[in-house]
Parts: C-alpha cells; sequence; structure tokens
C-alpha cells in the first residue's frame, strides 16, 4: 500500500523532469506545421532532419560546437595540470604559517565569487590585452574558473592515498617525482578522470563568461550561439531545438558514467573546511 | 598515528630548499588565481570609485551613493530575494519528499536516480530553450495539454505575462535544481545509520517522531550544506532567466545578475555595475558566512 | 654494514618521541627494537630511512653520516606494517619496482624477480594484483620486493602483526632462515616480546622515547637492566613484590625472605627494593616444607603442557609455573619454594609504588 503510494508520488516527478526534455527532442525532429500544430503532437509526428542539417550545414552551429570542444577541453587540460599539481603540494608538503589549510580554504573561497562579478573586469581587462571574442580568452578564464575545483577534489583524492606507497617507493628508491608519476597518479587516476569530466561538464554548460567575452561567429560557444537565437525576433525553433539537443548530448553521455561521483563533485567537497 | 603525520617531512640535502619543491607545485594555481580572480576584483574596485563626467574622471563613492536612489537597482534586489526564497523553499521541499521516497530499496530506484538527474545536467541556455518551448502561449505543450482537458488558457501567457512572468521563471528553477537538492539528501540520508532507526523503533516512537528527532537532526548537515550551495547559486542567477525573459516583460523579472549585465554591457557604464556587483560579493558573503557559522556550530556541538 | 645512532632524538611539537638515542649494530646483525606501542620504534625506523627528519644528533651508516641524505638514496629497503603493495601493479612489477627505478634491464628484472619468488614460494602468483591476495602472500611479496636487490639493510616495521597467530610463528621462522642465509644487517621493529626473543640477535627495549637495554636475548631475560624491561620481556610475566631489607632478610608483608651474602652486599645502601622472580622460579608444593612460604591458590589455568597458577601471599599475588599434572582446589593452602639465587631486586621509585 505504502509502496504503491511511492510510485503514485515518484512517477509524476519522473514525467516532469523529463518530458520537457522530450519535448525540445519532437520539436526538432518536427516539420514547421507538426511544430505549431494543436493540440500538441507529443507521440504522433513525422520525423524530419532538416533542423539538423539547417543548424549544423547551412548556418554556423557547426563552428559554435567545435569552439564549445576546444574550449572545454584545453581548459579542462589546463586546470587539470595545473589544479592536480597544487592539490599534491597542499596534501603532501608540510608549509609553515599553517598555509596548507589556509591556501586549501583562500582557493576554494575563490570559487564561491559571483559569475557577473568578475564577468565586468575581465571584460574590461581581456579588452585592454585585445583578446576579446578569441578561444583564447575563453580558454584562460575557463581554466581560472574550474582551477578552485580541481584542486579541491583533488585535493580529496590525494589524502585518502595511503602514504605509505609513496614511502616506499621513496625506500625503493625512485624519485619524488617518479613516486608521483608511477605511485600516485595511476592510483588516482579514476578521481582524475572524474574531475576532468566535471570540468569539461562546466566548460561546456558555462554562458555568462561566453556571452561577454564572444560576440563573433568565429569565437563563440554553443551556448551563446543558442541564445542568440532565441533572443531574436524572428525565432527559428526547430534550429534552435536541433542545436540544443546536440548541446546536451556529451553532457548526458558524462552524467551516466559519473554518477558515483556527483554528490561530491556537485557540493565541491561541500565546505566542509 | 596521528593524521599530522606528513609524508614530505623527509630530510632534504639543505634545508634552505624545502620550501622549493612545494612552491613549484603550489605556485602555478597561485598565480593564475591571483591574476584571474583576485586581479579582477581589485581591478573592479578602482573603476567602481571612477565616474564618467562631462570633465572627466571623477574618483569617489558616487557609484555607490547612486545605489540608494536607483529604482532599478532596488526593484532588482527586490526580485532577486523574492526569486532566492520562493525558489529556494519549493526546491527544499521537493527535495527532501523525493529523497525521503526514494531512501529505500524499491524497484527501477536506479532510474528514477538517473532520470531526475537529467535537468540539472543540462547546459542552462538549454533549459532556457526547453521552457520557451513548453511555456510558448500559442504552441507550447504546456497550454496545449492544458486546453485538451479543456482548461481555459488564454490568460496563461506565462513568460510574455507580468503577472506570471516571476512564477514562471522561479517554477523553471525549480525544474532544474530541485534533483540537486534531492541528491545532496538522498547522499546524506543513507550515510545515517541503521541504528538510530532501530533504536527508535524499540523505544515506540511514530514514524512522524522518528522523522523529526532522528532523521531531521542526523541530515542537518547535509541540509545545511544544500541550502548554502543553492542560496548561493540563486542570489546571482543570470542564465535562465536571461533565456526566458531577458528581464521582462519590462522589467518583472529582472535580478540583480541581469541588472549588472546591462547597466555593462548595453549602457556601458562600468564603474556603476561593478558597484552593484560589489553589493552582489558582499551580500553573498554574509549569507555564506552565516551558514558556515551555522554548520560548525552544529559540529562542535 | 654497520649502522650507528648518536645521541639521536626527534621531537615533534616539543614532545620528544625519542630521546638520545644511541646504538651501534655490527654489519650482518639481527636487532630488534622492542617496545611497547607508541614509545618510538617507528619514528626510530623511518628516521633511518629518510622519512622522518632528526630534531638532533646523528645517524651513521658504514660510517658516513646520512642525515642529510634523502630516502631513495640511502639504498635501504624496508618492509611496512602496512605491506604497502602498490595496488595497480601486479605482484612481479611489484617485486621488480626497486630494480626498474635503478634502470635494470628488463631481462635481469624479470631473473631476480622469478628468482627470489622461487625463494619465497609466490611464483604462482606473480601475474596477479595485491588485493587478490590473502594477508600471508601479501607479507610475502612485501619481504619479496625487499630482498629482490641487495640493500645495505632490511627495515622491517611490524611485518608480521597483520598476520593470524599460526602464520606468525610460522613467518618468524622463515624470517629468521632467509636473514641468515642474505646476511645482511636487519633492523625489526616489533611489541611482541616472544618475536623479539625468537629473532634477534641483541634486542634494543625502549620506553618512551628512551634505550632501556640493548643485548643478546639472553642477557636481557636473564639480567634485565630495570624493571620494565624484566616486566616486558617474559610470558608470563616476572612477579614483583615491594618490599625492605632488614637484617639479611627481604620482607615484605607477611613474606619473608633470606638473603645471601652476594645480594646482601649489592643490596647496601638503600633499604627499600622491589623484587622480582620469574613464574618458573617459583615451585608450589602440596606440602609444608623447611624454609617454604605459605600461599594460597587464587586460580589454575590449564595449558597443556603446562598450568599457571595464581597465588596469593598476603596482600601479594604471585604466578607460579607449575607441571601440567599439577591440581589444585581453588582456595586450598600449598608451599612455595622460590630459587633465591634467580631473584632480581630493582630499586623502588615511587612511580613503582604508586601502582600497588
Ligand atoms: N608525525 C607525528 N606528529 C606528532 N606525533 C607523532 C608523529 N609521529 C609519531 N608521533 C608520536 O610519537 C610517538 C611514537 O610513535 P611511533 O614511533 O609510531 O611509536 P611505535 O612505533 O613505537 O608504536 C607516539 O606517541 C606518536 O603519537
Ligand atoms: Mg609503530
Amino acid at each position: 500500500m505504502i509502496k504503491n503510494l511511492r510510485y503514485v508520488l515518484l512517477l509524476p516527478a519522473l514525467v516532469f523532469a523529463l518530458a520537457p526534455v522530450y519535448w525540445m527532442l519532437t520539436i526538432s525532429l518536427k516539420t514547421e506545421v507538426d511544430q505549431f500544430a494543436s493540440p500538441p503532437p507529443w507521440f504522433v509526428f513525422t520525423p524530419t532532419l532538416q533542423h539538423y542539417y539547417d543548424a549544423f550545414v547551412t548556418r554556423a552551429f557547426g563552428q559554435y560546437l567545435i569552439t564549445s570542444a576546444v574550449v572545454a577541453v584545453t581548459s579542462t587540460a589546463c586546470a587539470l595540470v595545473i589544479g592536480t599539481a597544487a592539490a599534491y603540494g597542499l596534501a603532501r608538503f608540510q608549509l609553515p604559517w599553517r598555509l596548507n589549510r589556509r591556501l586549501s580554504l583562500w582557493i576554494l573561497s575563490t570559487r564561491m565569487f559571483p559569475a557577473i562579478v568578475t564577468a565586468v573586469p575581465l571584460f574590461l581587462m581581456m579588452r585592454d590585452v585585445r583578446l576579446l571574442n578569441t578561444r583564447a580568452s575563453l580558454i584562460i578564464v575557463y581554466t581560472a574558473f574550474n582551477l578552485p575545483f580541481v584542486v579541491w577534489m583533488m585535493h580529496g583524492f590525494f589524502a585518502d592515498l595511503p602514504r605509505d606507497l609513496e614511502e616506499a617507493a621513496l625506500v625503493d628508491g625512485d624519485s619524488r617525482l617518479g613516486a608521483l608519476v608511477r605511485v600516485v597518479l595511476p592510483l588516482v587516476a579514476p578521481g582524475l578522470a572524474a574531475t576532468a569530466v566535471f570540468c569539461l561538464i562546466v566548460s561546456w554548460n558555462e554562458f555568462l563568461f561566453a556571452l561577454v567575452l564572444t560576440q563573433t561567429d568565429a569565437a563563440m560557444t554553443l551556448p551563446v550561439g543558442i541564445a542568440g537565437r532565441v533572443t531574436q525576433y524572428e525565432i527559428k525553433w526547430g534550429v534552435m531545438s536541433a542545436a540544443a539537443s546536440v548541446a546536451i548530448v556529451p553532457i548526458l553521455v558524462f552524467a551516466l558514467a559519473l554518477q558515483k561521483y556527483l554528490v561530491r563533485g556537485l557540493s565541491l567537497g561541500a565546505v566542509k573546511g | 598515528m596521528p593524521k599530522s603525520r606528513r609524508f614530505f617531512n623527509a630530510p632534504r640535502r639543505r634545508s634552505k630548499h624545502e620550501l622549493l619543491l612545494p612552491a613549484l607545485f603550489i605556485a602555478p594555481a597561485l598565480l593564475v588565481l591571483l591574476a584571474l580572480s583576485i586581479y579582477p576584483l581589485i581591478y573592479s574596485i578602482t573603476i567602481s570609485l571612477q565616474q564618467e563626467t562631462a570633465s572627466g574622471v571623477k574618483w569617489g563613492l558616487g557609484n555607490f551613493a547612486r545605489l540608494v536612489s536607483d529604482n532599478f537597482f532596488l526593484t532588482a534586489m527586490a526580485h532577486t530575494f523574492v526569486y532566492a526564497a520562493a525558489a529556494l523553499t519549493c526546491e527544499f521541499l521537493l527535495g527532501l519528499g523525493l529523497a525521503l521516497l526514494l531512501n529505500k530499496q524499491i524497484r527501477g530506484r536506479g532510474l528514477f536516480r538517473a532520470s531526475l538527474l537529467v535537468p540539472m545536467m543540462l547546459p542552462t541556455v538549454v533549459v532556457g530553450v526547453v521552457w520557451r518551448l513548453m511555456l510558448n502561449p500559442n504552441f507550447g505543450a504546456l497550454n496545449g495539454t492544458l486546453k485538451q482537458f479543456g482548461i481555459n488558457t488564454e490568460s496563461l501567457t506565462w513568460t510574455a505575462s507580468p503577472r506570471l512572468a516571476m512564477l514562471s521563471v522561479i517554477a523553471v528553477d525549480v525544474w532544474q535544481w530541485t534533483p540537486f537538492v534531492f541528491l545532496v539528501l538522498l547522499a546524506g540520508l543513507q550515510a545515517i545509520p541503521q541504528e538510530p532507526y532501530e533504536a527508535a523503533l524499540i523505544d515506540g516512537s511514530s514514524r512522524w517522531q522518528t522523522f523529526w528527532h532522528v532523521t531531521l537532526p542526523l541530515l542537518k548537515p547535509s541540509i545545511l550544506i544544500v541550502l548554502l550551495l543553492r542560496t548561493m547559486d540563486l542570489l546571482r542567477v543570470f542564465d535562465q532567466i536571461f533565456i526566458l525573459t531577458e528581464g521582462g516583460p519590462g522589467f518583472a523579472t529582472e535580478t540583480i545578475s541581469l541588472y549588472i549585465y546591462r547597466t555593462a554591457f548595453r549602457f556601458f557604464d562600468f564603474g556603476y555595475a561593478a558597484a552593484m556587483s560589489f553589493v552582489l560579493l558582499a551580500l553573498t558573503n554574509v549569507i555564506s558566512a552565516i551558514y558556515i557559522r551555522f554548520l560548525q556550530a552544529k559540529e562542535a556541538a | 654494514m654497520g649502522i650507528k645512532f648518536q645521541n639521536v632524538t626527534k621531537t615533534f611539537g616539543g614532545v620528544s618521541v625519542v630521546d638520545d638515542l644511541s646504538l651501534e649494530i655490527n654489519d650482518g646483525e639481527f636487532v630488534v627494537l622492542l617496545g611497547p606501542s607508541g614509545c618510538g620504534k617507528t619514528t626510530t625506523l623511518r628516521m633511518l630511512a629518510g622519512l622522518e627528519t632528526v630534531t638532533s644528533g646523528d645517524i651513521y651508516i658504514d660510517g658516513e653520516r646520512i642525515n642529510d641524505v634523502p630516502t631513495q638514496h640511502r639504498d635501504l629497503a624496508m618492509v611496512f606494517q602496512s605491506y604497502a603493495l602498490y595496488p595497480h601493479m601486479t605482484i612481479a612489477e611489484n617485486i621488480g619496482y626497486p630494480l626498474r627505478v635503478r634502470k635494470v634491464q628488463k631481462a635481469e628484472r624479470l631473473e631476480r624477480v622469478s628468482r627470489v619468488a622461487a625463494m619465497l614460494e609466490i611464483e604462482s602468483l606473480l601475474e596477479r594484483k595485491p588485493r587478490q591476495l590473502s594477508g600471508g602472500e601479501r607479507q610475502r611479496v612485501a619481504l619479496a620486493r625487499a630482498i629482490v636487490r641487495e640493500p645495505r639493510a632490511y627495515l622491517m616495521d611490524e611485518p608480521l602483526s597483520n598476520l593470524d597467530a599460526r602464520l606468525r610463528v610460522q613467518m618468524r621462522g622463515e624470517l629468521k632462515r632467509l636473514q641468515h642465509q642474505l646476511g645482511t644487517t636487519t633492523i625489526y621493529v616489533t611489541h611482541d616480546q616472544a618475536e623479539a626473543m625468537t629473532l634477534a640477535s641483541r634486542v634494543a627495549v625502549m620506553k618512551k622515547g628512551r634505550l632501556q637495554q640493548f643485548d643478546t636475548p639472553m642477557n636481557i631475560y636473564n639480567h634485565p637492566a630495570n624493571r620494565f624491561v624484566a616486566e616486558f620481556v617474559g610470558s608470563p610475566s616476572m612477579n614483583f613484590i615491594e618490599g625492605e631489607v632488614e637484617a639479611g632478610t627481604f620482607v615484605s608483608d607477611s613474606l619473608r625472605i633470606p638473603l645471601n651474602a652476594d645480594q646482601l652486599r649489592k643490596l647496601s645502601g638503600q633499604s627499600r627494593w622491589t623484587m622480582g622472580i620469574r613464574p618458573e622460579h617459583i615451585q608450589v608444593l602440596a606440602e609444608p616444607y623447611d624454609g617454604a612460604i605459605a600461599a594460597t591458590v587464587y586460580v589454575t589455568e590449564l595449558m597443556g603442557n603446562e598450568t599457571f597458577v595464581f597465588l596469593s601471599v598476603g596482600a601479594n599475588r604471585l604466578i607460579a609455573r607449575a607441571p601440567a599434572d599439577f591440581r589444585a582446589e581453588l582456595e586450598s593452602k600449598v608451599w612455595l619454594q622460590l630459587a633465591i639465587e634467580k631473584v632480581h631486586f630493582f630499586p623502588q621509585r615511587r612511580e613503582d609504588a604508586k601502582k600497588e
């Protein structure tokens, strides 16, 4: 009885969560006639790939897609290298003046700034160094944006790793860097991968910085491209839905791969301090 | 063995160089953050203290003085608070409810969990697109479906209606972020050991009493953390509203981030935008400090 | 290869964990650091390995001062209490790791790995990962990783403490044979006195960071330097009786023990002493006997090959070892014969008196 009640409550939640996304997918596959039909056809319509062709071949969405991918991958790689090194340093070296804890907290706190607060000065800084409307500007900004997250996550993984293993490697005659490369990194590889995926998702989804820093077809990311279509007067619903549908594919793939780490990642190690 | 045992306590050839290696590891990250988080803040402070006037740049607190009498600013603040409070309440109650429902071994739990996660993983821009399609008064799925059930949808213009626009953007946030609240609380619930429940059962407490005296107190850290993170995000909301309404109709859904954006990138008044962004920064800092105080008090207790 | 600790002190935040330790270990010796948990054994070993800095004093290997030599250049091998096997490598890769980082050619590496694997009878495990191994097997792998090269010394930190009792005894024997075979200096840390007695050529007993005695197992057992060593070594533990020397007799409560001239000479100058006697030096008799001490049986524990008899003599409690066929009712009267020449005397300190 109670068990069935559970389903009665959960099923609507499920429908409510998924139906809107499904609806967007159908719009991207519908002819204009079906798009505006009333009552709205949820299931029965003649599918077409025309909007996908329009978006990615006729229009510049293909280019936005490439920009998004390049920016996300490059900035993630940079953040991982710089952030993992810092996390290792903070987790394994004893620094004076309680710097380990202080620096960790300071690094984390930079992640707490509202994006709009840094967006305004970053726009002006990028304008000053003539990097507006370049992929480089986004790569730089996303690297900095993801860095605190990488440090925080990897710090946790390093701290969980028994010290014995590195000590054994040193006694066995390996150098510190050798121990890092041959013993430590292989062991935190799953955590590193999870962290990378989070950074990719965040960079892929990011909107405000991209909106502020890139306004040309050559430099804008997929979200900015989609948003540009939405706020136009004459909206191409099919094209927009097609682009949006493509934008969610990598996210869904990654999210499924990552369920295990989701809570830890999303709550950012949760300010436990 | 004490936790504080540090691996690289180990000797080095020269103690002068003891800090060289850690510095090599940590410095790049610090430099990046100094250049791209701290320097922008300082930059922002300097421009917030400058006002462009006919006679050139004037230094002072003029931009901050303007805030007090700027109705757009005050309304945007009000919108931000309404938005944050309403969305936080709904997301928390719904998320807690879902977490309690799914904190049992039931068939299809994995499927439920995975599906509920979809909204929060989406790019906010896509969320905006999805809900523009759903809420469109003419061909949107929502009104179309309501019509099928014989409901008069003529006045339900959602994001285009000054009356319903705020409600709509709040609903969209609830749609997207309730899963996050749910996920964190579910993890919190699953971390609670079984013994307190068994003890409560033996003591003869009712379901409701058990929830109130066992579950809630033990879940409190998770609750505080999720409320903290959501509050921070809600106060700075930008993306979805920008796509859904651009702050409109009129200025009915203009929150503080949107107003800062409009000031900086439509009117190019960067000084004033910077001044406002400091108010937002101060606000989020104060609120997070309060939460963290609570959190630490709970841990100490 | 000789190892020398010279006035070595280690403090953590002002607390001395190892206090003025001086210890000279000869080439090829098997030295056991013995002491209760927390007495600084691991810290001593880690300082030798270079995993912990030395606060003051010097450590020498083969006459070379190594305080500032980084771990990887000290050429030692260590078996960790947790074994510290690399979880992502196969057993063969684990054992070969010290060779790999020394750039030993692959062919030679494989050859040497299979040689030690054969020696420790773990050839069949070489392709597995550590988590697929039992505790005893992991222990052997850790040992194999240590002996695959010829380090200047082996350091072992309670290597057997995670094994069950039977396996521990078996490995103990094998370790002893192995060290004999290899002849490499070994420093072995344990809190188990039986392990120390069976393995060591010399035992260093530590207490609260201070060295108490450094001697052969026989001397440690027969001539303990102080009450702590006497109590810590031997099972069941030595009996202690507080008392005074009065007119050629040791007097405690109802107990009077006449002393010989030799003992009296040693005990002159101070009147309060603690007498120590090992359980095997107390003979329990069913009949009164001339000079025997009357006692009451508190409880007896049958061990199979012998019997432990717990006795009360006035306010004193004693343990004696009796033959396996010894029988006595609880609370029955018995008579004790002490082997006076085997008795130890320790000056009484305030802290000893408090314990009573
Ligand atoms: N890194 C450290 N910081 C502070 N105290 C430590 C550290 N390492 C060990 N100690 C302390 O030093 C003492 C001796 O530790 P240890 O050498 O591990 O003892 P043992 O191996 O004899 O059990 C213990 O009281 C322990 O708490
Ligand atoms: Mg120890």
